[in-house]
């Protein structure tokens, strides 16, 4: 779906992104990870065809970004982080506006409003809506024709439990539906949950590119951290390869002294701090 | 296809944001006016108040659209969608000239204009003229104060000639000039096919440069960030 080839890229003499080389497969789920200024931003907008003066190749559905035709766009759905609505215009009106600038409406729109609940709010302007209920509705927006691929731009950001969710539901039901879906956050707990795949980037340069699994399990091995009383509590830990070695916890075990023990692996938060030095704020 | 619905959706959130209702209640102005001027001024006031404001309409009307839609970021949505800058420029110049010819049809029909196809070509000349204008400053600005700011020059080079050439204020080369072309259609009276011709050219320019600049404002940084 997406071929990325020694991509590079500058506003000015500096080079901004710097020999980028990836793939996204059909009905992927790829999330790009970095803090801001990272070029996250501007790779996207390479793959969507606004940056044309790069170096090396990006393929989108199979066409080179800077020489896209009319109908790119027709493939391509983008749900951005704030709302592109017209707020004086009901939801339901902003959906039929925008669906008819596409060649392909094949997405019912009251369909589409019942899938994120806002089918008792479809004839309500979008002035009068919640920061929670326009980002589904800017969400079904991004479907309206169809796309084979989906750019999502922090889908979640802001939402309360129960919308975030809701959405990281729809965001899986688009998957099954075989879209192709480029994720851009700062959670490392939606990109985790969500990505077959997520790219590390920092300062236009990608540190690593793995599934969330496959990094967590590369790098570090799981901890077990131990507690017991000795004039106060006491704390250890050790990794849980190494837990046969551990003799001090093997006689706290022999004369039932623990308090509490528990294992935990690093989180993605922790990969990235790890690999690229940086936190993601 | 998506051309006919822009323009309709275009019609349709003018009549929302009001603007049918205000030209309607304008138009009932101006008649009022009009009717209470001496019969020999009438045809020059009509070609003044056509000239000033339905067909001038789109300068300031498109300030208003572009920051709205700025400031509601549907801009973005535009840069990564099939619409082309130039369905867009085309969609805001029929839908406001529209307007603007509509009213003038009523005006001058109610001065009892003689030739009413030269008014109504030149009111639409005009409305393009204005239109592609507005769309080419408001492009450029961020706020409303900005905007009237930076037409104020666009009225000193467009009123002021007009006016004073409608009086016959202004050396015979002048009638070449575009606005001047315009008023000449609007008052009904002979007007220069140079001139004509020069401000088709001057309103190709015009529509190359305001796609250009409405492409360059959907790809800037304020059309989008993802």
């Amino acid at each position: 779906m997406i071929q990325v080839s020694h991509l590079s890229f500058s506003y000015t003499k500096r080079p901004f992104i710097q020999d980028m080389t990836f793939s996204v497969g059909a009905g992927e789920i790829f999330g790009f990870l970095g803090p801001s200024g990272a070029g996250k931003s501007t790779l996207q907008k390479i793959l969507l065809g606004m940056l044309l003066g790069y170096q090396g190749s990006a393929m989108v559905n199979g066409r080179e970004c800077k020489n896209h035709g009319a109908d790119f766009y027709e493939s391509i759905g983008v749900d951005f982080e704030y709302s592109t609505m017209y707020e004086k215009l009901t939801a339901k009106e902003n959906l039929q506006f925008f669906s008819s600038l596409y060649r392909r409406q094949d997405r019912a729109i009251p369909e589409l409003l019942a899938a994120v609940g806002l089918e008792h709010d479809a004839d309500k302007q979008v002035s009068d809506y919640s920061k929670g209920m326009k980002s589904r509705l800017n969400f079904v927006k991004a479907l309206l024709h169809d796309p084979k691929l989906l750019f999502l731009d922090e889908p979640t950001s802001g939402l309360d439990p129960t919308s975030s969710r809701l959405m990281k539901d729809l965001i899986l039901a688009e998957k099954r539906r075989g879209k192709t879906i480029l994720l851009t956050t700062h959670n490392m707990q939606d990109a985790a949950e969500l990505c077959d795949r997520v790219a590390f980037i920092v300062g236009g340069t990608i540190y690593a590119l793995d599934s969330p699994h496959n990094l967590t399990l590369s790098r570090g091995a799981a901890q077990v951290t131990y507690t017991w009383l000795d004039h106060g509590e006491q704390t250890a830990s050790c990794p849980m390869d190494k837990i046969s070695e551990d003799s001090l916890l093997h006689r706290l075990i022999a004369e039932n002294r623990l308090q509490s023990i528990h294992s935990s692996e690093p989180t993605l938060n922790d990969i990235f701090m790890e690999i690229t030095g940086r936190t993601l704020v | 296809m998506r051309f006919r619905h822009l323009l309709v959706w275009d019609m349709r959130f003018q009549a929302r944001y009001g603007f049918y209702l205000l030209y309607g209640f304008l138009t009932a102005l101006y008649l009022v006016v009009l009717a209470s001027l001496p019969q020999s001024w009438r045809e020059k006031a009509a070609a003044i108040l056509i000239f000033s404001d339905p067909a001038a309409m789109g300068l300031f009307f498109m300030g208003a659209i572009v920051l709205l839609e700025k400031s509601q970021r549907v801009t973005s949505f535009f840069a990564v969608s099939p619409l082309s800058a130039l369905e867009y420029v085309c969609s805001k110049v029929l839908s406001l000239s529209t307007i603007g010819v509509l009213v003038a049809a009523i005006l001058a029909i109610a001065v009892g204009c003689p030739s009413l196809p030269s008014v109504l070509a030149g009111t639409f000349l005009s409305s393009v003229l204005f239109t592609l204008i507005g769309i080419l400053v408001a492009t450029r600005i961020t706020s409303l104060n900005q905007f009237l700011l930076a037409t104020v020059p666009v009225e000193m080079l467009v009123f002021l000639p007009a006016i004073a050439h409608l009086f016959g204020l202004t050396p015979s080369i002048l009638g070449s000039y575009p606005a001047n072309v315009c008023m000449d259609l609007i008052a009904g009276r002979s007007f220069s096919v140079n001139g004509l011709v020069l401000t088709g050219a001057l309103l190709l320019l015009l529509m190359f440069a305001a796609c250009r600049s409405v492409g360059k404002m959907w790809s800037s940084a304020g059309g989008v960030k993802l």
